[in-house]
Protein backbone atom coordinates (compact mmCIF):
# COMPACT_ATOMS: atom_id res chain seq x y z
CA UNK A 1 0.00 0.00 0.00
CA UNK A 2 3.04 2.18 1.06
CA UNK A 3 4.73 1.74 -2.50
CA UNK A 4 1.25 2.36 -4.40
CA UNK A 5 1.18 5.53 -2.28
CA UNK A 6 4.81 6.26 -2.93
CA UNK A 7 4.10 5.71 -6.76
CA UNK A 8 1.53 7.81 -6.93
CA UNK A 9 3.16 11.18 -5.23
CA UNK A 10 6.41 10.32 -7.97
CA UNK A 11 3.49 10.68 -10.80
CA UNK A 12 1.62 13.31 -9.24
CA UNK A 13 5.15 15.40 -8.39
CA UNK A 14 6.76 14.53 -12.07
CA UNK A 15 3.05 15.65 -14.19
CA UNK A 16 3.80 18.72 -11.98
CA UNK A 17 7.20 19.17 -13.02
CA UNK A 18 7.17 18.14 -16.21
CA UNK A 19 4.10 18.88 -17.58
CA UNK A 20 1.23 16.43 -18.62
CA UNK A 21 2.21 13.52 -21.15
CA UNK A 22 0.04 13.23 -24.32
CA UNK A 23 1.33 10.53 -27.30
CA UNK A 24 -0.99 11.38 -30.08
CA UNK A 25 -3.21 8.12 -31.08
CA UNK A 26 -2.41 7.77 -35.12
CA UNK A 27 -2.36 4.78 -37.57
CA UNK A 28 -0.85 5.76 -40.51
CA UNK A 29 -2.25 4.65 -43.53
CA UNK A 30 -0.46 3.62 -47.15
CA UNK A 31 -0.17 6.97 -48.26
CA UNK A 32 2.74 7.83 -45.03
CA UNK A 33 6.48 7.54 -46.44
CA UNK A 34 8.47 8.88 -43.66
CA UNK A 35 7.51 9.67 -40.11
CA UNK A 36 9.54 12.35 -38.18
CA UNK A 37 9.52 14.96 -35.27
CA UNK A 38 9.35 18.59 -35.22
CA UNK A 39 12.83 18.72 -33.31
CA UNK A 40 14.32 16.95 -36.40
CA UNK A 41 14.49 20.78 -37.37
CA UNK A 42 15.42 22.50 -33.79
CA UNK A 43 17.23 19.92 -31.38
CA UNK A 44 16.10 21.83 -28.42
CA UNK A 45 12.45 20.61 -28.46
CA UNK A 46 13.71 16.65 -28.28
CA UNK A 47 12.31 15.57 -25.39
CA UNK A 48 10.05 18.22 -24.28
CA UNK A 49 6.40 18.22 -24.55
CA UNK A 50 6.37 20.41 -27.28
CA UNK A 51 8.35 18.10 -29.93
CA UNK A 52 5.30 16.46 -32.11
CA UNK A 53 5.20 13.85 -34.50
CA UNK A 54 5.05 14.78 -38.42
CA UNK A 55 4.00 12.43 -41.30
CA UNK A 56 5.62 12.47 -44.30
CA UNK A 57 3.37 11.52 -47.55
CA UNK A 58 5.64 11.38 -50.89
CA UNK A 59 3.98 10.87 -54.21
CA UNK A 60 5.60 8.99 -56.98
CA UNK A 61 6.84 11.88 -59.06
CA UNK A 62 8.16 15.10 -57.67
CA UNK A 63 6.25 17.89 -57.51
CA UNK A 64 5.07 21.24 -54.68
CA UNK A 65 5.48 20.43 -50.77
CA UNK A 66 2.26 21.64 -48.68
CA UNK A 67 2.16 21.67 -45.31
CA UNK A 68 -0.94 20.43 -43.29
CA UNK A 69 -1.44 21.75 -39.56
CA UNK A 70 -3.75 20.42 -37.26
CA UNK A 71 -4.45 20.99 -33.64
CA UNK A 72 -2.79 24.07 -33.26
CA UNK A 73 -5.38 25.28 -30.91
CA UNK A 74 -5.74 21.39 -29.11
CA UNK A 75 -9.50 22.16 -28.60
CA UNK A 76 -10.30 22.35 -32.17
CA UNK A 77 -10.45 19.29 -32.71
CA UNK A 78 -12.28 19.62 -36.30
CA UNK A 79 -8.96 20.42 -37.44
CA UNK A 80 -7.03 18.10 -35.34
CA UNK A 81 -9.03 15.02 -36.49
CA UNK A 82 -9.00 16.02 -40.14
CA UNK A 83 -5.15 16.28 -40.47
CA UNK A 84 -5.85 12.20 -38.85
CA UNK A 85 -8.29 11.38 -41.18
CA UNK A 86 -5.68 12.91 -44.01
CA UNK A 87 -2.62 10.72 -42.74
CA UNK A 88 -5.14 7.12 -42.21
CA UNK A 89 -6.45 7.85 -46.12
CA UNK A 90 -5.03 9.91 -48.02
CA UNK A 91 -2.10 8.86 -51.02
CA UNK A 92 -0.63 11.34 -52.32
CA UNK A 93 0.67 10.78 -56.26
CA UNK A 94 2.80 13.76 -57.43
CA UNK A 95 4.38 16.29 -54.59
CA UNK A 96 4.50 15.86 -51.13
CA UNK A 97 2.32 16.69 -48.18
CA UNK A 98 4.30 17.15 -44.70
CA UNK A 99 1.04 16.66 -41.89
CA UNK A 100 1.70 17.85 -38.40
CA UNK A 101 -1.87 16.59 -37.13
CA UNK A 102 -0.78 17.96 -32.98
CA UNK A 103 0.85 21.01 -33.76
CA UNK A 104 1.04 22.30 -29.96
CA UNK A 105 1.42 18.48 -28.72
CA UNK A 106 1.53 20.46 -24.99
CA UNK A 107 -1.85 22.02 -25.29
CA UNK A 108 -3.32 19.09 -26.24
CA UNK A 109 -2.01 17.21 -23.22
CA UNK A 110 -4.38 19.46 -20.42
CA UNK A 111 -8.06 20.08 -20.31
CA UNK A 112 -9.70 22.83 -22.14
CA UNK A 113 -9.72 25.55 -19.40
CA UNK A 114 -12.61 27.98 -21.00
CA UNK A 115 -14.93 24.76 -20.83
CA UNK A 116 -15.82 21.74 -18.89
CA UNK A 117 -15.31 19.33 -22.09
CA UNK A 118 -14.11 15.80 -21.16
CA UNK A 119 -10.88 15.80 -22.84
CA UNK A 120 -11.19 12.24 -24.51
CA UNK A 121 -14.19 11.27 -26.35
CA UNK A 122 -14.58 8.14 -27.49
CA UNK A 123 -15.96 7.34 -31.48
CA UNK A 124 -16.02 3.71 -32.99
CA UNK A 125 -13.56 3.58 -35.57
CA UNK A 126 -12.89 0.35 -38.03
CA UNK A 127 -10.80 -1.22 -35.47
CA UNK A 128 -13.00 -0.53 -32.45
CA UNK A 129 -13.21 2.49 -29.78
CA UNK A 130 -10.95 5.01 -29.86
CA UNK A 131 -10.45 8.73 -28.20
CA UNK A 132 -10.70 12.47 -29.65
CA UNK A 133 -8.22 14.56 -27.74
CA UNK A 134 -9.92 17.88 -26.58
CA UNK A 135 -7.13 19.72 -25.19
CA UNK A 136 -6.99 23.59 -24.66
CA UNK A 137 -6.10 26.39 -26.93
CA UNK A 138 -2.77 27.18 -25.29
CA UNK A 139 0.59 25.75 -24.08
CA UNK A 140 0.84 23.60 -21.13
CA UNK A 141 2.04 26.66 -18.36
CA UNK A 142 4.56 24.18 -17.15
CA UNK A 143 6.08 23.40 -20.61
CA UNK A 144 6.20 27.14 -21.41
CA UNK A 145 9.15 27.61 -19.09
CA UNK A 146 8.11 31.18 -17.75
CA UNK A 147 5.46 32.83 -15.48
CA UNK A 148 2.35 34.31 -18.18
CA UNK A 149 3.17 38.25 -18.32
CA UNK A 150 1.02 40.72 -17.22
CA UNK A 151 0.66 42.13 -21.20
CA UNK A 152 1.85 39.78 -24.26
CA UNK A 153 4.03 41.44 -26.22
CA UNK A 154 4.53 39.62 -29.68
CA UNK A 155 8.03 38.77 -31.03
CA UNK A 156 10.20 40.70 -32.89
CA UNK A 157 7.75 43.36 -33.94
CA UNK A 158 6.11 44.39 -30.05
CA UNK A 159 2.83 44.10 -30.73
CA UNK A 160 0.61 44.27 -27.41
CA UNK A 161 -1.97 42.02 -26.47
CA UNK A 162 -4.11 42.87 -22.95
CA UNK A 163 -4.18 38.73 -21.99
CA UNK A 164 -0.79 38.04 -20.87
CA UNK A 165 -1.64 34.52 -21.50
CA UNK A 166 -1.46 35.19 -25.27
CA UNK A 167 2.30 34.35 -24.33
CA UNK A 168 1.38 30.32 -24.46
CA UNK A 169 -0.96 30.89 -27.58
CA UNK A 170 1.09 29.36 -30.53
CA UNK A 171 -1.28 31.36 -33.45
CA UNK A 172 0.58 34.52 -31.85
CA UNK A 173 3.68 33.51 -31.61
CA UNK A 174 5.15 33.16 -35.15
CA UNK A 175 7.56 33.50 -36.41
CA UNK A 176 9.05 32.16 -32.76
CA UNK A 177 12.56 32.62 -31.34
CA UNK A 178 15.29 30.54 -31.30
CA UNK A 179 15.94 30.97 -27.34
CA UNK A 180 12.23 32.30 -26.25
CA UNK A 181 9.97 30.66 -23.94
CA UNK A 182 8.34 27.12 -25.20
CA UNK A 183 5.74 28.61 -27.46
CA UNK A 184 7.78 30.74 -28.98
CA UNK A 185 10.41 27.85 -29.77
CA UNK A 186 7.64 26.02 -31.35
CA UNK A 187 6.52 28.84 -33.26
CA UNK A 188 10.52 29.21 -34.36
CA UNK A 189 10.38 25.13 -34.70
CA UNK A 190 7.72 25.07 -37.77
CA UNK A 191 9.60 28.16 -39.77
CA UNK A 192 12.12 26.11 -39.83
CA UNK A 193 10.58 23.09 -41.00
CA UNK A 194 9.24 25.50 -43.78
CA UNK A 195 12.09 26.64 -44.61
CA UNK A 196 14.37 23.51 -44.64
CA UNK A 197 11.94 21.53 -46.75
CA UNK A 198 10.78 24.68 -49.06
CA UNK A 199 7.36 24.42 -47.87
CA UNK A 200 5.33 25.33 -51.14
CA UNK A 201 1.92 26.60 -49.20
CA UNK A 202 0.61 25.44 -46.34
CA UNK A 203 -3.12 25.64 -44.23
CA UNK A 204 -3.17 25.72 -40.45
CA UNK A 205 -6.67 24.35 -39.79
CA UNK A 206 -8.68 26.14 -36.90
CA UNK A 207 -12.27 26.12 -35.73
CA UNK A 208 -14.10 29.11 -34.13
CA UNK A 209 -17.71 29.45 -32.38
CA UNK A 210 -20.76 28.65 -34.92
CA UNK A 211 -22.84 30.85 -36.48
CA UNK A 212 -25.68 30.70 -34.31
CA UNK A 213 -27.54 33.53 -31.88
CA UNK A 214 -26.45 31.78 -28.78
CA UNK A 215 -28.53 33.38 -25.25
CA UNK A 216 -25.97 34.42 -22.55
CA UNK A 217 -26.09 33.92 -18.76
CA UNK A 218 -27.19 37.85 -18.51
CA UNK A 219 -30.13 37.23 -21.37
CA UNK A 220 -28.28 38.92 -24.09
CA UNK A 221 -28.09 37.65 -27.26
CA UNK A 222 -24.84 36.96 -28.83
CA UNK A 223 -24.19 36.28 -32.47
CA UNK A 224 -21.61 33.85 -33.03
CA UNK A 225 -19.77 32.43 -36.25
CA UNK A 226 -17.89 35.57 -37.14
CA UNK A 227 -14.92 33.18 -38.27
CA UNK A 228 -16.60 30.04 -39.06
CA UNK A 229 -16.59 29.05 -42.57
CA UNK A 230 -13.32 31.14 -43.37
CA UNK A 231 -10.50 31.38 -45.03
CA UNK A 232 -7.70 33.71 -44.69
CA UNK A 233 -4.82 34.07 -46.73
CA UNK A 234 -1.52 35.44 -46.63
CA UNK A 235 -1.84 38.58 -49.10
CA UNK A 236 0.24 36.36 -51.94
CA UNK A 237 -2.27 33.80 -51.61
CA UNK A 238 -5.40 35.72 -52.02
CA UNK A 239 -5.43 35.09 -55.65
CA UNK A 240 -5.31 31.59 -55.17
CA UNK A 241 -7.87 32.11 -52.32
CA UNK A 242 -10.60 33.55 -54.45
CA UNK A 243 -9.62 30.58 -57.36
CA UNK A 244 -10.58 27.92 -53.86
CA UNK A 245 -13.56 29.69 -52.08
CA UNK A 246 -15.89 29.66 -55.36
CA UNK A 247 -14.55 26.08 -55.84
CA UNK A 248 -16.09 25.37 -52.22
CA UNK A 249 -19.13 26.94 -53.13
CA UNK A 250 -19.44 25.49 -56.13
CA UNK A 251 -19.26 21.67 -54.19
CA UNK A 252 -21.99 23.12 -51.55
CA UNK A 253 -19.94 24.71 -48.45
CA UNK A 254 -19.77 28.60 -49.38
CA UNK A 255 -16.86 30.05 -47.72
CA UNK A 256 -15.44 33.51 -46.57
CA UNK A 257 -12.70 35.18 -47.80
CA UNK A 258 -10.45 37.34 -46.12
CA UNK A 259 -6.97 39.06 -46.42
CA UNK A 260 -4.62 38.54 -43.60
CA UNK A 261 -4.14 41.72 -41.59
CA UNK A 262 -0.74 43.23 -42.09
CA UNK A 263 -1.11 45.39 -38.13
CA UNK A 264 -1.53 41.95 -36.29
CA UNK A 265 1.12 40.29 -35.86
CA UNK A 266 1.89 36.30 -35.24
CA UNK A 267 -0.74 34.78 -36.44
CA UNK A 268 -0.09 31.73 -38.99
CA UNK A 269 -1.04 33.37 -42.15
CA UNK A 270 0.86 36.75 -41.54
CA UNK A 271 4.14 35.75 -39.94
CA UNK A 272 4.99 31.86 -42.23
CA UNK A 273 4.23 34.23 -45.96
CA UNK A 274 6.03 37.38 -45.00
CA UNK A 275 9.19 35.21 -43.13
CA UNK A 276 9.29 32.12 -45.78
CA UNK A 277 8.64 31.30 -49.57
CA UNK A 278 5.57 29.36 -47.94
CA UNK A 279 2.18 30.93 -49.35
CA UNK A 280 -0.04 30.45 -46.10
CA UNK A 281 -3.36 30.21 -45.46
CA UNK A 282 -5.88 29.23 -42.08
CA UNK A 283 -9.49 27.89 -41.89
CA UNK A 284 -12.30 27.89 -39.94
CA UNK A 285 -15.03 24.97 -39.58
CA UNK A 286 -17.68 25.87 -36.59
CA UNK A 287 -17.45 23.99 -33.18
CA UNK A 288 -20.23 24.41 -30.96
CA UNK A 289 -18.02 23.96 -27.92
CA UNK A 290 -16.42 27.02 -28.62
CA UNK A 291 -19.79 28.79 -28.47
CA UNK A 292 -19.89 31.47 -25.54
CA UNK A 293 -22.61 29.97 -23.56
CA UNK A 294 -21.18 28.32 -20.87
CA UNK A 295 -22.87 24.80 -20.36
CA UNK A 296 -21.51 21.81 -22.14
CA UNK A 297 -21.69 21.20 -25.87
CA UNK A 298 -22.15 18.21 -27.84
CA UNK A 299 -18.80 18.77 -30.20
CA UNK A 300 -19.43 15.08 -31.84
CA UNK A 301 -22.98 14.88 -33.04
CA UNK A 302 -24.32 18.76 -33.12
CA UNK A 303 -27.26 18.28 -36.16
CA UNK A 304 -25.95 21.21 -37.27
CA UNK A 305 -22.26 20.61 -36.99
CA UNK A 306 -21.36 17.48 -36.61
CA UNK A 307 -17.94 16.50 -36.54
CA UNK A 308 -18.68 15.11 -39.92
CA UNK A 309 -18.98 18.34 -41.43
CA UNK A 310 -16.51 19.89 -39.77
CA UNK A 311 -13.64 17.51 -40.78
CA UNK A 312 -15.46 17.19 -44.12
CA UNK A 313 -15.42 20.74 -44.68
CA UNK A 314 -11.58 20.95 -44.30
CA UNK A 315 -10.82 18.04 -46.39
CA UNK A 316 -12.60 19.44 -49.50
CA UNK A 317 -10.96 22.68 -49.15
CA UNK A 318 -7.11 20.89 -48.86
CA UNK A 319 -8.96 19.51 -51.98
CA UNK A 320 -9.83 22.58 -53.43
CA UNK A 321 -6.63 24.28 -52.27
CA UNK A 322 -4.70 21.70 -54.27
CA UNK A 323 -6.57 21.81 -57.03
CA UNK A 324 -6.08 25.47 -57.31
CA UNK A 325 -2.23 25.76 -56.84
CA UNK A 326 -2.05 23.33 -59.67
CA UNK A 327 -3.76 26.14 -61.59
CA UNK A 328 -1.15 28.24 -60.40
CA UNK A 329 2.02 26.59 -60.46
CA UNK A 330 4.39 24.37 -62.53
CA UNK A 331 4.98 22.46 -59.53
CA UNK A 332 2.12 19.81 -59.28
CA UNK A 333 0.19 18.12 -56.43
CA UNK A 334 -2.05 15.26 -56.69
CA UNK A 335 -3.67 13.63 -53.86
CA UNK A 336 -6.16 10.66 -54.04
CA UNK A 337 -8.35 8.66 -51.34
CA UNK A 338 -9.28 12.17 -49.71
CA UNK A 339 -12.77 11.24 -48.59
CA UNK A 340 -15.19 13.94 -49.14
CA UNK A 341 -17.49 16.05 -47.08
CA UNK A 342 -20.61 14.02 -48.64
CA UNK A 343 -19.09 10.56 -47.99
CA UNK A 344 -18.30 11.69 -44.35
CA UNK A 345 -21.37 12.85 -43.44
CA UNK A 346 -22.82 9.34 -45.32
CA UNK A 347 -20.69 6.91 -43.38
CA UNK A 348 -19.65 8.68 -40.09
CA UNK A 349 -16.23 9.92 -39.07
CA UNK A 350 -15.34 6.44 -37.55
CA UNK A 351 -15.55 4.81 -41.01
CA UNK A 352 -12.36 6.54 -41.90
CA UNK A 353 -10.41 5.92 -39.02
CA UNK A 354 -8.10 2.92 -38.79
CA UNK B 1 -63.46 40.36 -71.03
CA UNK B 2 -62.64 44.25 -71.72
CA UNK B 3 -61.85 44.93 -68.28
CA UNK B 4 -59.40 42.06 -68.25
CA UNK B 5 -57.86 43.58 -71.64
CA UNK B 6 -57.68 47.05 -70.28
CA UNK B 7 -55.82 45.72 -66.72
CA UNK B 8 -53.62 43.71 -68.79
CA UNK B 9 -52.55 47.00 -71.09
CA UNK B 10 -51.99 48.80 -67.85
CA UNK B 11 -50.17 46.18 -66.38
CA UNK B 12 -47.81 46.47 -69.74
CA UNK B 13 -47.65 49.79 -69.60
CA UNK B 14 -46.64 50.43 -66.14
CA UNK B 15 -44.16 47.31 -66.93
CA UNK B 16 -42.58 49.52 -69.62
CA UNK B 17 -42.41 52.55 -68.44
CA UNK B 18 -40.98 51.46 -65.04
CA UNK B 19 -38.30 49.30 -66.36
CA UNK B 20 -35.38 49.29 -65.61
CA UNK B 21 -32.88 51.08 -68.43
CA UNK B 22 -30.88 48.58 -70.76
CA UNK B 23 -27.15 49.28 -70.23
CA UNK B 24 -24.80 48.31 -72.64
CA UNK B 25 -21.58 47.97 -71.10
CA UNK B 26 -17.83 47.20 -72.86
CA UNK B 27 -14.06 46.95 -72.56
CA UNK B 28 -11.55 47.89 -71.20
CA UNK B 29 -12.70 47.27 -68.21
CA UNK B 30 -11.50 48.44 -64.79
CA UNK B 31 -12.37 47.00 -61.48
CA UNK B 32 -11.26 48.30 -58.18
CA UNK B 33 -12.79 47.53 -54.51
CA UNK B 34 -15.51 49.15 -52.64
CA UNK B 35 -14.69 48.70 -49.05
CA UNK B 36 -11.54 46.89 -49.39
CA UNK B 37 -12.96 43.15 -49.42
CA UNK B 38 -11.92 40.48 -51.18
CA UNK B 39 -14.68 40.65 -53.21
CA UNK B 40 -12.83 42.76 -55.70
CA UNK B 41 -9.58 40.22 -56.40
CA UNK B 42 -12.81 37.27 -56.22
CA UNK B 43 -14.49 39.94 -59.32
CA UNK B 44 -11.17 40.01 -61.12
CA UNK B 45 -10.70 36.20 -61.21
CA UNK B 46 -14.14 35.62 -61.98
CA UNK B 47 -13.03 38.69 -65.31
CA UNK B 48 -9.83 36.71 -65.91
CA UNK B 49 -11.79 33.43 -66.21
CA UNK B 50 -14.63 35.11 -68.61
CA UNK B 51 -11.80 36.27 -70.89
CA UNK B 52 -12.30 39.98 -70.63
CA UNK B 53 -9.96 42.89 -70.89
CA UNK B 54 -9.48 44.54 -67.45
CA UNK B 55 -7.15 46.05 -65.17
CA UNK B 56 -7.19 45.48 -61.53
CA UNK B 57 -6.32 48.48 -59.33
CA UNK B 58 -7.91 47.62 -55.85
CA UNK B 59 -7.64 51.07 -54.52
CA UNK B 60 -7.61 53.78 -57.74
CA UNK B 61 -7.95 56.97 -57.32
CA UNK B 62 -10.34 59.79 -59.00
CA UNK B 63 -7.05 61.24 -60.30
CA UNK B 64 -5.97 57.20 -61.78
CA UNK B 65 -3.98 58.49 -64.77
CA UNK B 66 -5.76 56.56 -67.62
CA UNK B 67 -9.19 56.27 -66.11
CA UNK B 68 -11.08 58.08 -69.28
CA UNK B 69 -9.26 55.12 -71.54
CA UNK B 70 -11.80 52.27 -69.88
CA UNK B 71 -15.30 52.28 -71.15
CA UNK B 72 -16.19 50.62 -67.77
CA UNK B 73 -15.75 50.61 -64.46
CA UNK B 74 -16.60 47.32 -62.13
CA UNK B 75 -16.70 48.17 -58.47
CA UNK B 76 -17.17 45.50 -56.15
CA UNK B 77 -18.95 46.73 -52.62
CA UNK B 78 -17.58 45.19 -49.33
CA UNK B 79 -16.57 46.68 -46.38
CA UNK B 80 -13.75 44.37 -44.44
CA UNK B 81 -12.08 46.09 -41.72
CA UNK B 82 -9.30 43.83 -42.14
CA UNK B 83 -8.78 45.45 -45.83
CA UNK B 84 -9.12 48.63 -44.78
CA UNK B 85 -6.46 48.25 -41.85
CA UNK B 86 -4.20 46.44 -44.92
CA UNK B 87 -4.90 49.60 -46.90
CA UNK B 88 -4.05 52.29 -43.80
CA UNK B 89 -7.21 53.56 -43.76
CA UNK B 90 -10.71 53.95 -42.26
CA UNK B 91 -14.25 53.35 -43.65
CA UNK B 92 -14.35 57.67 -44.01
CA UNK B 93 -11.81 58.00 -46.38
CA UNK B 94 -12.62 54.74 -48.16
CA UNK B 95 -16.46 56.71 -48.88
CA UNK B 96 -14.42 60.16 -49.12
CA UNK B 97 -11.97 57.92 -52.22
CA UNK B 98 -15.19 56.55 -53.82
CA UNK B 99 -17.69 59.62 -54.14
CA UNK B 100 -14.79 61.15 -55.97
CA UNK B 101 -13.67 58.54 -58.30
CA UNK B 102 -17.57 57.62 -59.47
CA UNK B 103 -17.58 61.25 -59.79
CA UNK B 104 -14.62 61.45 -62.26
CA UNK B 105 -15.77 58.02 -63.72
CA UNK B 106 -18.83 60.22 -64.73
CA UNK B 107 -17.60 62.84 -66.49
CA UNK B 108 -15.10 60.43 -68.34
CA UNK B 109 -18.30 58.99 -69.72
CA UNK B 110 -17.12 55.35 -68.34
CA UNK B 111 -20.62 52.73 -67.10
CA UNK B 112 -20.20 51.98 -63.72
CA UNK B 113 -21.19 48.71 -62.62
CA UNK B 114 -21.81 48.19 -58.82
CA UNK B 115 -21.37 44.51 -58.11
CA UNK B 116 -21.62 42.35 -54.76
CA UNK B 117 -20.61 39.06 -55.12
CA UNK B 118 -19.78 38.31 -51.20
CA UNK B 119 -22.93 37.54 -50.75
CA UNK B 120 -25.29 38.16 -47.00
CA UNK B 121 -21.56 37.49 -44.78
CA UNK B 122 -20.33 40.64 -46.24
CA UNK B 123 -23.68 42.81 -45.63
CA UNK B 124 -23.45 45.41 -42.74
CA UNK B 125 -23.36 48.77 -42.03
CA UNK B 126 -20.13 49.88 -43.58
CA UNK B 127 -21.07 48.06 -46.68
CA UNK B 128 -24.47 49.33 -46.63
CA UNK B 129 -23.10 52.75 -46.62
CA UNK B 130 -20.70 51.74 -49.18
CA UNK B 131 -23.57 51.12 -51.37
CA UNK B 132 -25.51 54.04 -50.66
CA UNK B 133 -22.74 56.36 -52.07
CA UNK B 134 -22.16 54.45 -55.28
CA UNK B 135 -26.01 53.92 -55.87
CA UNK B 136 -26.65 56.91 -57.08
CA UNK B 137 -24.11 56.82 -59.98
CA UNK B 138 -24.64 53.66 -60.82
CA UNK B 139 -25.71 52.25 -64.25
CA UNK B 140 -25.78 48.59 -63.66
CA UNK B 141 -25.88 46.31 -60.77
CA UNK B 142 -24.30 42.52 -60.57
CA UNK B 143 -25.66 40.89 -56.76
CA UNK B 144 -25.61 37.80 -55.66
CA UNK B 145 -29.11 36.67 -55.16
CA UNK B 146 -28.46 36.23 -51.02
CA UNK B 147 -27.07 39.78 -50.41
CA UNK B 148 -30.54 40.98 -50.83
CA UNK B 149 -31.80 38.73 -48.29
CA UNK B 150 -33.23 42.12 -47.26
CA UNK B 151 -34.91 43.36 -50.48
CA UNK B 152 -32.34 46.24 -50.48
CA UNK B 153 -31.11 46.06 -53.96
CA UNK B 154 -34.58 44.99 -55.29
CA UNK B 155 -35.30 48.55 -53.67
CA UNK B 156 -32.91 50.16 -55.02
CA UNK B 157 -33.07 48.68 -58.28
CA UNK B 158 -36.67 50.35 -58.31
CA UNK B 159 -36.25 53.36 -56.90
CA UNK B 160 -33.33 54.03 -59.27
CA UNK B 161 -33.95 52.66 -62.30
CA UNK B 162 -31.28 50.72 -62.34
CA UNK B 163 -31.03 47.57 -64.11
CA UNK B 164 -29.99 44.61 -62.01
CA UNK B 165 -28.57 41.25 -62.53
CA UNK B 166 -28.89 38.34 -59.86
CA UNK B 167 -26.71 34.98 -60.02
CA UNK B 168 -26.71 32.38 -57.06
CA UNK B 169 -23.27 31.31 -56.66
CA UNK B 170 -20.45 33.55 -56.83
CA UNK B 171 -18.92 31.57 -60.03
CA UNK B 172 -22.02 32.50 -62.05
CA UNK B 173 -21.07 35.78 -62.19
CA UNK B 174 -18.57 34.22 -64.74
CA UNK B 175 -21.74 33.52 -67.14
CA UNK B 176 -22.67 37.15 -66.23
CA UNK B 177 -20.16 39.06 -67.28
CA UNK B 178 -19.15 36.40 -70.55
CA UNK B 179 -22.98 37.72 -71.85
CA UNK B 180 -22.53 41.54 -70.88
CA UNK B 181 -19.44 41.91 -72.59
CA UNK B 182 -20.56 39.91 -75.43
CA UNK B 183 -17.57 36.52 -74.84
Amino acid sequence: MKKISLIITIICISTLLFGAYFYPDIRPGYGVTETGWLSDYFEPLRGTNLDTPLYIMEGEEEGATFLLMGGTHAREIGASMSAVTFIENAVVKVGRVIVIPFTNRSAASVNDTSTDQERLIRIDSKSGPRFIVYGDRRTDPVDQGEADPEVFVHYPSGMELEEGAEARNLNRNYPGKADGNGTQQLAYAIIQLIKQENVDFNLDMHESDTPRVVKMADGTDYYGGRLAYMLVCHTRGLEMGAFTVMMMEDNGIPMKLEESNVDYRGLSHREIGDNTDCISFLSESPNPGQDRNPEQKDVITDPEFPIEHRVGMHLNLINDLCETWNMFSDKQIMIENLPTHDELMENGLGNYLN
Amino acid sequence: MKKSVLFLLVALFALVAFAAEEVTVEEPVLITSGGQSPGALQMMVLAKGAKIDYVFEKNVTADYETLGDFNTIIIVAGASSKGLGAAGIDIDTEIERLTALVAAAKEKGLKIVLAQIEGATRRGSSSDLVIDVLIDSCDLMLIKEDADNDGKFTALSEEHNIKMLTFSKTSDARGLLTELFGH
